[in-house]
């Protein structure tokens, strides 16, 4: 199942990359959609608790007021209220199964999808908790069918649903509680969405602007489209027969008239702790390498592998026998073994006089000193009929493996921001290869979030270590394709060795031009 | 891609997003219950009868009371409270046949249940039956009635000092 979820994703994430280009794909920032629609219904919710009546006899006529007379601003923030609300329940719900299917739940990352789990119950009741409010007859429905199913549970002394015996019988106090939820239950859920990412560096909180402004042009034309409008007054001497129902919020509600509450709770709770326990349950994905370690001997305390570790797992101590010097620590519960952190070490260099090339942070299994004789060896291996291509690849993105040929060599690793940008000039100065194809996953999707992304900056010197300037840029490509770019990335690597070999012919051309100049002077 | 292209796409994806989203925000309705019936809930919120009776305090016999306070008693009454046999019959069928416990760590609270009944529409005949004391045998509140039920009516059948339709 998993496989058929990543494979969706996968198309999906084609089809809005091609459409929104990556930078702006909302596939890859569903998390941060979900902040931003939580923040326009906290917005809208502000503005429409000014003309909320908060009392039984009120609630209806006010929000009617609300959408009819004040259309064309609180009618608006309404219909935004409603809508960002759902689009969020749809961002989460994607978000989850995305991580899911891509298998980032377990090892360091449980902490963010556990404490993922009760998000969805505050979600969904501060969802309820608003239609409730409306007192409309999907809010009598709710309110009855809700009472009732908490009634099953035993710590309630007197049943919840003779609250809503019939009009007679209705209180406003029991409304009052609800507005008090409405707002104590957000309030509890933005906690928890900050508690969420509290164990990841620079976590993306905000869209692209462009897919902000997108979104918020997209939810006016809707709300203008389709205002979201209340239903009949709720009114309790009169059963509910026939009711609109929001069915991204309110479908346990058919479950608990049909199955009954008992069943419904094991239900919902019973899949609340599968959930919980999923990242500890033993499953055919790939078991953790072990984490980073540090070099003091090779360790200058930088901080640039502070600065590039995604999961905040490095920090900085008092050099062990170096004073006045810092260096690096990991901390091996916080490791998700990316090795990033090799990738930004400046110790790991190639270039460096030493008789064996050590640095001052990497994987073990994956030692730069490795990497460089993986690479030499691979590359010896090749003929020299066509241009050489060394293709660098992540294990998360397009596969490298079957790329290799008699002119391509390739090497596939937990993220390609292991390799530092002085292995790219070492091959190409040393003329193990006449092209670097540098690949992984999705722009903007990185398995270990930033590594593409570091990347990127350090090819454009925008981040250290830098690729050096006298790195010719034409023989150096980044291809971000992901798994699903695979057999593109395959003709990329033709069409860049066609490239290669086209200048290779206008230099020999350039100098059988030198060398007749040169016998004819 | 031409930059319109590329809005045009864009704004095709946001239609595909939200469109669905308003339509299963609202629709299709959910048919929760039928036309022909009516609803019937009972409410019932009263405490029991006191189980057995308050009895003297003999000079000598403590009953495990300080010095001080056997001084100021002069008898000790029980706490527990009969829980309530409750029955509901219409047209001579048995809808409802419980016993309701007691709340509280010492059964001293009062008694509280709610059901509530789908029952076709039309006429029918009512009868509620309560005990609320385990000192008597059979019923100590009655409520027989012919009811006339209307489409998606909702009656309440609760208790104050006698069984009361509403």
């Amino acid at each position: 199942m998993k496989v058929l979820i990543r494979r969706g994703f996968n198309a999906l994430d084609s089809l809005f990359s091609k459409a929104f280009t990556p930078a702006w794909n909302p596939m890859y920032q569903l998390g941060a959609m979900s902040f931003f629609y939580f923040w326009i219904v906290a917005a809208t919710g502000v503005y429409l608790f000014i003309f909320f009546e908060t009392s039984i006899s009120g609630a209806h006529a006010s929000m009617e007021y609300i959408s009819v007379e004040q259309w064309y601003l609180a009618g608006i923030m309404r219909s935004f209220h409603r809508y960002a609300s759902a689009a969020m329940g749809i961002c989460v719900t994607l978000h989850l199964l995305r991580e899911y299917a891509r298998d980032r739940y377990s090892g360091v990352r449980w902490f963010s999808w556990v404490s993922g789990i009760p998000l969805l119950w505050l979600l969904f009741a501060s969802a309820i908790g608003g239609y409730w409010l409306v007192w409309d007859v999907q809010a009598q429905y709710i309110a009855i069918t809700t009472a009732q199913w908490f009634d099953w549970l035993p710590i309630m002394v007197d049943p919840m649903a003779s609250n809503f015996l019939n009009e007679a019988t209705l209180s406003d106090r029991f409304f009052s509680l609800l507005v008090f939820l409405h707002i104590g239950i957000p309030l509890s859920l933005l906690l928890g969405m900050f508690i969420h990412i509290k164990r990841i560096s620079g976590a993306r909180t905000n869209p692209a602007k462009g897919l902000a402004a997108g979104t918020l042009l997209a939810m006016l034309a809707v709300s203008l489209w389709q205002p979201a409008l209340s239903q009949a007054p709720a009114n309790l001497d009169v059963a509910v027969t026939e009711i609109g129902l929001d069915w991204i919020f309110l479908n346990p509600y058919p479950l608990i008239s049909s199955w009954g509450p008992g069943q419904t709770w094991a239900l919902l709770v019973g899949l609340s702790c599968f959930l919980t326990i999923l990242p500890w349950l033993p499953s055919r994905r790939e078991q953790q390498t072990p984490v980073a370690v540090v070099d003091p001997e090779n360790c200058n305390g930088c901080g640039w592998c502070l600065a590039d570790c995604p999961y905040e797992a490095v920090t900085m101590k008092e050099h062990d026998y170096k004073k006045g010097h810092q260096q690096s620590v990991v901390d091996p519960n916080l490791c998700i073994s990316c090795g990033i952190c090799a990738g930004a070490c400046p110790s790991s260099s190639p270039f460096r006089h030493v008789d064996e090339l050590t640095t001052g942070i990497s994987i073990p299994g994956f030692h730069i000193k490795e990497l460089l004789s993986l690479t030499e060896n691979k590359l010896s291996e090749l003929g020299t009929d066509e241009p050489r291509i060394m293709v660098y690849g992540c294990d998360h993105g397009s596969v490298v493996d079957s790329m290799a040929s008699n002119s391509v060599a390739s090497i596939s690793m937990p993220c390609t921001a292991l390799v530092p940008p002085a292995f790219i000039d070492y091959v190409l100065r040393k003329e193990l290869a006449e092209g670097v194809m540098i690949s992984g996953c999705c722009e903007g999707d990185c398995h270990y979030r930033l590594g593409n992304e570091w990347m990127d900056q350090r090819f454009s010197k925008e981040r250290m270590p830098i690729l050096r300037t006298r790195v010719p840029r034409d023989k150096v490509r980044i291809r971000w394709l992901g798994e699903q770019g695979t057999k593109q990335l395959g003709l990329e690597v033709k069409e860049f060795q066609a490239h290669l070999l086209e200048n290779v012919q206008a230099d020999v051309q350039l100098d059988l031009v030198k060398i007749a100049e040169a016998s004819n002077g | 891609m031409d930059k319109a292209v590329h809005y045009l796409a864009q704004a095709l994806m946001y239609a595909l997003f939200f469109v669905p989203l308003v339509y299963i925000s609202h629709l299709p309705t959910h048919h929760h219950m039928d036309d022909d019936v009516a609803v019937l809930k009972v409410a019932i919120r009263h405490p029991g009868k006191i189980i057995g009776e308050c009895t003297s305090v003999i000079a000598g016999e403590g009953h495990g009371m300080r010095p001080a306070a056997m001084q100021r008693v002069t008898e000790i009454c029980p706490r527990e409270r009969s829980p309530l046999q409750l029955e509901l019959i219409i047209d001579g069928e048995t809808l409802y046949h419980a016993t309701i416990p007691a709340t509280g760590l010492h059964s001293d609270g009062i008694s509280s249940m709610y059901q509530q009944f789908t029952v076709p529409t039309g006429p029918h005949h009512l009868q509620l039956r309560m005990n609320d004391d385990v000192a008597v045998d059979g019923y100590t509140w009655q409520l027989d009635q012919d009811i006339e039920l209307q489409p998606a009516q909702v009656m309440v059948a609760n208790f104050k000092e006698g069984f009361r339709l509403q």
